[in-house]
């Protein structure tokens, strides 16, 4: 593991308000220019960071986990065939098709698609977006939290553990 | 690596079941997925083989609701235990905020589970991370059956930093959640730890800070041919950007014509320079290798030899 993947490996995204205004204007931009149905900015470990387009009539929690599962498991072809990884990929449907395209190092942009469009807009503008996408990443990567900033409440896994057991009940 | 996104007030972490085959990992997350109301739980998903055993992972969303603020949701993992799957359950593993490991509680298992607590330490060493920094707990499973270990004998074998450890039964759903919850209060507790102390970032000697497409590391033997400088996509303007890459596909082809990737429909086509090398060049194109010289050459001999012939045909005929 080189020491880039280390360093991303050890340090957590963490995305603010302005962040995703920002990277919500660019999958905006880009929905209205691909005419594609719907927009998914995801890391590469399957949490969901926004989207943007219509909204989503599936599970965007599991598209997500599976389109990172995804392109993981395509990364070890990429490496048998001596490529760092695939940068692009298409999953083609009767109706709905999704591309997914690396954005950097660690998220990944998948679109959903129907007939209103091709995969070449999809692909041309989604290019576009992920050269705008990378702008923003790198801020956001670069970004060093002051020492005593608390981005969650103290007693935060407290609560939590209380609403699990809301959840479950106390014995369960 | 969980996600803390304050723009969508949502934190989102990852655990993973780990343990060796059939050791009732898929079993505890059906456990958990059962006992999950409705509005809590996403689909949960299996890509597991025709005869029921897991192939890549499983898969499940559990939104636990909103806690100060923020919308708090696990993503549940499990990884297939089968030994030869080891490079799956690596990549299951890659980003996990903790692990469960599933413990087989049989008295004939206990070597099946060392081994694959090895693995454990192994697939996380490949990911940079050791297992004493991981939020990780170990669930003794399979309780209810008669030829069990004494848990001390389990704790020793298997529990060397002493880590919460939760029996259980999955099948019957005995000791599945607070195996869960005991997990999900580590983790969290980490998450808040390591977001109001994390340490300054390291920057290790020869890293560029955040770069957006790190240098492709030399392909190995694999590719021979010299590549040109690749000016990085990032940089590239859009409209050249969308086209397949014509002088990379050409190189990978050596010995065989390469046919250039068609754009895509309604992307106009961009200008780029002629595929056969242009006059007065002197570096070898990309798409030299097209095999046009011997034919030409074998067409030269043929008029030679045609030519000779026929000029002694027509030396014999005046001599006659």
């Amino acid at each position: 593991m080189s020491n880039i993947e280390k360093e991303l490996v050890q340090n957590r995204l963490v995305f603010y308000e302005n962040d995703i205004e920002k990277i919500n204007k660019v999958l905006q931009a880009f929905i209205t220019l691909s005419e594609a149905k719907c927009a998914m900015l995801i890391d590469k470990e399957g949490h969901m960071v926004t989207n943007a387009g219509q909204e989503a009539q599936f599970d965007t929690d599991t598209i997500s986990a599976l389109a990172a599962g995804s392109f993981a498991a395509t990364k070890e072809m990429a490496k048998v065939l001596g490529e760092d990884e695939f940068s692009v990929l298409f999953h083609q449907g009767k109706v709905d098709n999704i591309q997914l395209t690396l954005i950097g190092d660690r998220c990944l942009l998948a679109v959903v698609f129907d007939e209103r469009t091709t995969i070449g807009m999809v692909r041309l503008y989604a290019k576009e977006a992920a050269t705008r996408l990378m702008e923003i990443f790198k801020v956001v990567e670069k970004r060093e939290p002051s020492a005593d900033e608390k981005l969650l409440k103290d007693g935060f896994s407290n609560d939590a553990g209380n609403k699990m057991d809301d959840l479950f009940g106390e014995d369960a | 690596m969980a996600q803390i996104n304050l723009g969508r007030k949502e934190v989102s972490c990852k655990i993973v079941y780990y343990g060796p085959g059939l050791s009732g990992k898929t079993t505890n997350l059906e456990k958990v997925y059962e006992k999950t109301p409705e509005d809590n739980k996403g689909r949960m998903t299996s890509i597991a083989t025709e005869g029921d055993r897991t192939l890549f992972f499983d898969y499940m969303p559990l939104d636990i609701g909103t806690i100060s603020g923020m919308h708090t949701k696990f993503q549940l993992y499990t990884v297939p235990g089968q030994t030869y799957y080891k490079s799956t359950r690596k990549l299951v593993l890659q980003g996990a905020d903790g692990v469960i490991f599933v413990a087989d509680s049989g008295t004939d298992k206990i070597e099946e589970n060392a081994q694959s607590l090895a693995d454990l330490r192994d697939n996380l060493a490949e990911n940079g991370l050791t297992l004493e920094e991981m939020p990780f707990v170990i669930q003794y499973n399979k309780r209810d059956l008669p030829d069990v270990l004494d848990i001390a004998i389990l704790e020793e074998k298997l529990n060397e930093g002493k880590v919460p450890h939760f029996t259980a039964s999955a099948v019957t759903g005995e000791g599945v959640i607070p195996t869960l919850k005991g997990l999900s209060r580590i983790v969290l507790d980490n998450l808040n730890k390591t977001s109001s102390q994390r340490p300054a970032r390291p920057k290790p000697a020869g890293a560029q800070a955040a770069p957006a497409q790190p240098a492709k590391p030399a392909p190995a033997a694999q590719r021979q041919a010299v590549q040109p400088a690749k000016t990085p996509a990032s940089q590239r303007p859009a409209h050249l950007a969308a086209p397949a890459k014509p002088a990379l596909a050409a190189k990978r082809n050596v010995g065989t014509p390469a046919r250039p990737a068609a754009p895509p429909k309604g992307v106009k086509k961009p200008v780029r320079p002629a595929a056969g090398r242009p006059p007065g060049a002197t570096a070898r194109p990309a798409r030299s290798a097209r095999p046009v010289a011997v034919p030409e050459k074998k067409n030269m001999t043929w008029i030679y030899v045609s030519a000779g012939a026929a000029a002694a045909a027509l030396v014999a005929a005046l001599l006659l």
